[in-house]
This record gives structure tokens, sequence and C-alpha cells, in this order.
């Protein structure tokens, strides 16, 4: 990997932006099936019960990228598996019906309709050090004829590298389409020489997206994902005692898969109607099933400051119950996990790297008010235990700011057609255009 | 003093060692720690019923302590939830309050005297900030922070009003005002100070400093203080709509207000300490900066897992054995990070060595940032 720097490194960016332009002409010729089919395969070969190309993505990230073999193994395993080939026909299918058609089929001029374009480049700032989004990064603008320019992450330089190797090795042209630049985020002047790409896509902190934000001009297309969280929902037939300890071996998948680290990771349980001793059953299998999911999956390394900050809430927790609140602890053994039994529904720090916290409310008014605060940040909520209610309360969730709900034990194996942050996976990227001239 | 004897002998013996301090001798003596903390984890033990269970849920009991470093401490946190006391609410005179946000909770220590909190501030305010100052020398102060009359609930108000009234001549003062900079007068009384080559100590939150500069910067002007001038600051950016680097923040006061980055000097301290901190670039110049306190307190980096003591160097949680803190629980434990730097240690914050490998934002930060 080498990290281009200072102005060598943006007349490096600015070159590749000029040969993403030159092989975007190519890109926007080609029609429908030339486009799709390749980018199916390239999600085939991640997405396969077996592939080669995922392993070898999960080994070369084991080295560096934070994660335990097993986590990334089975994270890749479970984030790519309905990712497809099909799932990609429906998206575009989906998303794109009049778009797709018109782009391909009408020559300039003799646009009659609305029509969807993708921009001449796109670029996009990765952040973290979790892959499974990489690989929608490359395809969704590419799906709408946008060669793009991919800037890695300080937490994942190698993802972008090998996507872009698998898709030219599946179609060379194509894989012309795509460039990988790596440099430090802090780098101004690399920052600036990639902002200079039609439509610009940051994800990251505030504070990054900010920064990059303040970067794009008012005629480039700019689009942030931020940080985001999520959670679980559990009703009282998720507790009953044949279905309690699945539902938290379920919520355990969920949250040990990237240590917890990524947007669709849970960072609390809430139990609706139950007592107070049912969710100390629940805390108590949670318990367990982590401890489980510790020797299949293995937790990665941990920072001093969340070790510290996880104490420190433990402690706290510890205090709380000592002054008489029922609140309850479980650790880990060598603090691999927490789950703080809490006593009420008011949020708390959460320090993640696998702490949870479960909360007890009344019923869904409770659950919706205490959830108020962190609507407009919320990814996916796992629900269960309903039964019939489960879509009311679904529908109110995405109502508070959800974007995604399901079944905890999915909440890491999001389908291509997500519509993230409440947005158009694909639509998001095009430029949506009409002709008032006719035939 | 207490009318509890047993507490009232605690707060002698410390108050004692307090004023040998401001007499001069403000030396360490751990044999002298040693058993004043044990002593004193007996008594909160049996006169604070919360941190008694958590003592026992944690099998420390005065019985079973055989030394000082191993009294549970307490995460700061919980002065949010409970009443950390060692005496009947009864008995209550004062109470200080962490900051925080509107609506947010915030921590509060309850005293039943103020006598150790001023009795451990001065002497170490003496040897730590003002060590070239002769016993007993007033001198010009300047405050940037609200006085103790308009925001009594905060410690640090109350530190620097008892500051003023022992050490601060008559031109020292208070520069905010309803929460607002009062920079006109400050600026005069600078620019006067100036002209009289009379250093000033000036004093107050990393966040009303950054007000300061602001203005400085927006009227144009530096300002050269006179030689043996010095800035003390303290606190985060919690909440506010701008944050700085520490080493930022120094480099903008010196080059604004010309004083040298050697008397520069950042406080760390908490509301639920009745004791402080202080960079040792005043009292020890030319030795490498970090944290030092007074003898009555202790701090101690530990690994976050094991709660043992890292190695020196190491980056752990700092927690802190203070005996001024006879009224509420000695033993805290902070969120901070920091590590052991010889005789002192050094302050990392919240987030060192934090890698930002995801995209989930923990909820802390959606409630406002911090513990605290």
């Amino acid at each position: 990997m080498r990290l281009l720097a200072g102005e060598p490194g943006a007349r490096e960016i600015r070159e590749q932006l000029r040969s993403l332009r030159s092989a975007g002409r190519a890109l926007r010729a080609r029609p429908t099936h030339a486009l799709y089919g390749p980018l199916g395969e390239l999600l085939d070969a991640f997405g396969a019960e077996r592939s080669a190309a995922r392993d070898a993505l999960a080994a070369a990230l084991a080295a560096n990228s934070g994660f335990s073999g097993a986590v990334l193994r089975e994270g890749l395993r479970r984030g790519f598996s309905a990712w497809t080939a099909a799932s990609l026909r429906e998206l575009v299918e989906l998303e794109l019906r009049t778009g797709a058609q018109a782009a391909t089929a009408a020559p300039p001029g003799r646009r009659t309709a609305r029509e969807l374009l993708g921009f001449e480049t796109t670029a996009t700032f990765l952040a973290g050090s979790i892959p499974m989004p990489t690989l929608l990064e490359v395809v969704a603008p590419l799906a709408l004829r946008s060669p793009v320019l991919i800037k890695t992450s300080a937490g994942d330089r190698i993802s972008a590298h090998r996507i872009a190797e698998v898709l030219a090795g599946i179609d060379r042209e194509l894989g012309e389409c795509v460039r990988v630049a790596d440099f430090a985020g802090e780098d101004a002047a690399c920052t600036q020489a990639a902002c200079g790409a039609a439509c610009v896509i940051a994800t990251g902190s505030d504070e990054s997206v900010a920064a990059l934000r303040a970067r794009v001009g008012s005629s480039q297309r700019f689009l942030a994902h931020g940080h985001r969280l999520s959670l679980e929902v559990l009703g009282a037939a998720a507790l009953a005692p044949r279905e309690l300890a699945g539902w938290a071996e379920r919520i355990a998948l969920d949250t040990s898969l990237w240590d917890q680290l990524g947007c669709l990771s849970p960072i609390a349980v809430y139990v609706v109607g139950a007592d107070l001793a049912a969710s100390a059953r629940l805390a108590s299998a949670l318990a367990r099933a982590f401890a489980d999911a510790e020797a299949l999956l293995p937790r990665g390394a941990v920072p001093a400051s969340a070790l510290a900050r996880a104490s420190f809430e433990l402690a706290e927790a510890e205090m709380r119950a000592a002054g008489g609140s029922p609140v309850e602890v479980f650790r880990g053994s060598g603090a691999s996990f927490a789950v703080v039994r809490e006593a009420d529904a008011a949020l708390r720090p959460t320090p993640l790297y696998r702490f949870l916290r479960v909360h007890p409310v009344a019923d869904a008014d409770e659950l919706l008010r205490a959830l108020a605060p962190l609507g407009p940040q919320l990814a996916c909520a796992g629900v269960a235990g309903f039964g019939e209610a489960d879509a009311a309360l679904a529908a109110r969730l995405l109502a508070l700011g959800a974007s995604r709900v399901c079944r905890p034990g999915e909440l890491q194996s999001p389908p291509l057609s997500w519509p993230r942050d409440g947005r158009p996976v694909l639509r998001s990227l095009a430029r949506e255009v009409s002709s008032e001239l006719r035939d | 003093m207490s009318a509890d004897p047993a507490r009232a002998e605690l707060d002698a013996r410390v108050l004692a060692w307090m004023h040998e301090a401001a007499a001069g001798r403000f030396a360490r003596d751990e044999a002298r720690f040693e058993a004043l903390a044990l002593d004193l984890f007996a008594f909160q033990y049996e006169r604070c019923p919360p941190y008694r269970r958590f003592c026992e849920m944690r099998a420390r009991t005065p019985k079973q302590l055989r030394c000082a470093d191993q009294i549970p401490c307490v995460p700061t946190g919980a002065f949010k939830e409970l009443a950390l006391r060692s005496f009947p609410p009864e008995r209550r005179v004062h109470v200080f309050r962490t900051s925080g946000s509107s609506g947010e909770r915030r921590g509060e220590l309850e005293l039943d005297t103020l006598a150790l909190y001023e009795a451990s501030v001065l002497p170490t305010l003496a040897q730590l900030l003002f060590p070239d100052w002769p016993s007993g020398r007033r001198g010009r102060m300047r405050v940037l922070a609200p006085s103790a009359d308009e925001a009594p609930d905060s410690s640090l108000s109350h530190m620097f009003s008892v500051l003023l009234r022992a050490r601060g001549d008559r031109e020292s003062g208070f520069d905010i005002a309803q929460g607002t900079l009062r920079s006109e007068e400050l600026l005069r009384q600078l620019a006067r100070a100036r002209e009289e080559a009379r250093p000033v100590a000036l004093l107050g939150t990393a966040f009303a400093f950054v007000h300061l500069l602001e203005e400085l910067e927006r009227r144009g002007v530096a300002i050269e203080l006179a030689a043996g001038s010095r800035v003390m600051e303290t606190g985060g950016f919690k909440g506010r709509s701008r944050e700085l680097p520490r080493d930022e923040l120094h480099a903008w006061i010196a080059r604004s207000l010309g004083i040298p980055r050697a008397r520069i000097v950042n406080q760390y301290g908490m509301t639920e300490l009745a004791s402080q901190f202080y960079d040792s670039s005043l009292a020890r110049p030319g030795e490498p900066r970090r944290k030092l306190g007074p003898p009555w307190a202790r701090v101690r980096v530990l690994d976050p897992v094991t709660a043992e003591p890292v190695a020196d160097g190491e980056i752990g949680s700092l927690s802190i054995l203070d005996l001024a803190n006879t009224g509420s629980v000695l033993a805290i434990q902070s969120a901070d990070l920091g590590r052991r730097v010889g005789d002192g240690f050094e302050v990392l914050g919240r987030e060192s060595g934090a890698e930002a490998r995801g995209c989930s934002i923990a909820a802390d930060l959606l409630l406002g940032g911090g513990a605290e």
C-alpha cells in the first residue's frame, strides 16, 4: 500500500479522476446487460456460500483490522449473503426502472421523460474498518454508470483494493472505472483533489462529514452517511421460557459481529411489557449467549479508552445497585463482554465492544418516548415477541427515525436495497433530469 | 467542625497536614497517608450505606484491606445518582454540582463543612501555581469564571473566591458576569497592569480563554503581559460549540498574551474531589511537564480490566485517593485515561488510543458527550 501525500499525491488523484472521466465514456455506452451482469458477478463472488474472494479478503483483513479472524469471516459471510446478482436486478428494477432504460436507449436530445443519470465521477470517502460497505460503495455508482474513486480509511486500506481487483478480473474495462486512493484524512491537498468529483460521498463522524462538506461546491452532489446506532426490542412472547435463549443468542450474535462497532450493531435491548424479573432472565440469558459467542467469535482489539469506559460504566451501575436500584451487572471473563440489566428506560452511555444494556419499558408508548432522542440517529431495530403487533411497532419505529426493522439475529445481514439513512441506494447517487423536447 | 467525634478526629488529622503544608512543609509522607486513608475508609464504610454495600459487593471491607490502594473507587458518575455523603443530611451546608447542559443530570458533592476544601486549595496553589511568590504576598489576579456569589454550586468558582480572598490584591476580580466575558473591563485591567509592569495571574476555564482570545483576534491586538505573569486554565469543552486541543490553546494563549508556554498551567480537577492537580512547569521548571498534587492526594493509573496499577508509562484509568474528601468518599474513579510520569501523571482524556473503527455512535455522545 502506497500512501499518497501532499501536492504530489493530489496531482496523482487529479490524474485518477481524469482517467475515470475517460473510462466513464465507455461505461455510459455500455448496454444494460453488460453492466449489471459483471456487477452481479462481483456481488456473487463475495456473497456465495463458498467464496474464495471473501475468504481472501477476511484473511487479509485479519492482520490489521482489529477484528478477530472469526468475526471477519462470519461478519462478511452474513453481510454479503443477501447481496447477489439477483438482488442487484431487483434493486435496479425498484429504483431505476425508467432511468436505466432511458440512460441506455435514448440518444441525447431525444429524451422525452424524466430519467436518472449517474454523475460523471463519484468519490467516496470511507471511514472505519468494517469492510462491508466498501463493496456497495463500488457497485452503486457503477450501476449508475458513474466511475468511482474510493478513498480508503486508515482502518481499512485493503478491502477497496481487493474488490477492485476482483472486478477487474471479471471485466477489465469495468475495473478501469474504479480507482482506489490511500491517503490520510487530514491531508488537505489530497482531500481537496478527491473532492473534485462531481458527486462526493462522505462517511464517518459528524466532524469528518462537516470537513468534507466544506470542500464541496454547490454545483456538486454531496451525500453524507454519519454515525448511527441500532437496538433490539423484545415483547413478552420472546421472553417465554422456550423462546428466551434463542432470542438471546440472536441478539448476542448481532452484537458480537463487528464487536458492536457497526451502525447495525445494537447498543441496547428494550423489553416491553415485562416485569423486572423477566428482564433479569433475559440479561442472564444474554450473558450466557455472549460467553458462548466469545468462544466462536472472539472479540478483537479493544482500545484502552473503551476498556476504561466500560469499567467506569460497570462500576457506576454497581454503585446504583448498591444504592438500592434493581440494577444487575453481568461481566464476561477478562471483560470480554458486559450486560447491565437496567431498572428503567433512561438512556445511558454505551462504551460498545460488546457492552449491552437491557431496559424494561411498560409499553410501546414508553418505548417510543425513551427512544425519541435517538430517532435521528437510529439505523435499525430488531423486533420480536409482539405477535400480530410486530408490524405496528415496526411502523412506529420507522416513523421515529429508523430506516430498517428486522428480526433479531438479522441486523448484520441487511438487504442490498436497504435505504440506509432513509435514502434510496441508487437514486440518491443519480441526477434526475427531464427534457421537454419531443420527437 | 463535625459533630461526629470520629469524623472530627479525622478532619483534625487531615487539616493538620494541610496546615503544615501551608507553613511550607509540602511533603509526601506515605506512611501517614496510608494510616489516614485506611482510617478514613473505615469511617466512610460505616457512615455511607451505599458505599458500604458497594464495597461489600467487591468483598473489600475495612477488615479485609491491607493497604490504601485496595480501597474501592467510586466512579464520578455515581455522584449523579446517589447522595454519597458520610454525614446526616441535616448537616449539609453546601453542594457543589458538576457542569452540564440543560436537562442533563448533574453530579452533586454534598458538604457539611468547607474547611477542608479551603484548607486544601491554598497550600496546593501556593506550591504549584505561585511557587515564586513569597508566602502571604498578594498579587494581581483576573478570573475568567463567575464568582462564587454568582455560581454558588461551582466548586471552581468557590476555589477562585478562596484564592482571591487570600492572595489577590485590590484590583483582582472576576471577569465573567451573567455568563458573559466582560472583555472591555478585562482588557483595560490587563493594559493597566502592563503599563505598571505588574505581573498578572489570569485564571479561568479553557472555554472562557477561547472567548478572550477570539476577542483579541477580533480587535486585532495581542497583549504582552508583564514578566512573571502566568495563566491557569481548566476544564474541557463539553457541550461547547468549539473544541480546541490543549496544545493549541496554550500556543494561542502564548501568542496572544505574551506568556511563555512554561508559565501556562493546566489544572486537573473535578467537582467530586476537594484537591486539585496542576502542571509542574512552574513548580519544577525544566523538568518534563506532568501533573502534581498535594501530599494528601494519591493518583493511581490502573489497568481497566484488572484494576491493578499499570507499569510506568503505560496508559490506564486514573483513580484518585483524596484525603480531603472526608465528608463523602475518598476513593474516586475518573473517566479519564492517563499515564504515570515520574512523581506525577499525565492526563490523556477519554478518547486516547481509541480508533474510529466503526460507524456506531455510543449513546453517550448523543447524551452530551461523557459521564460527567
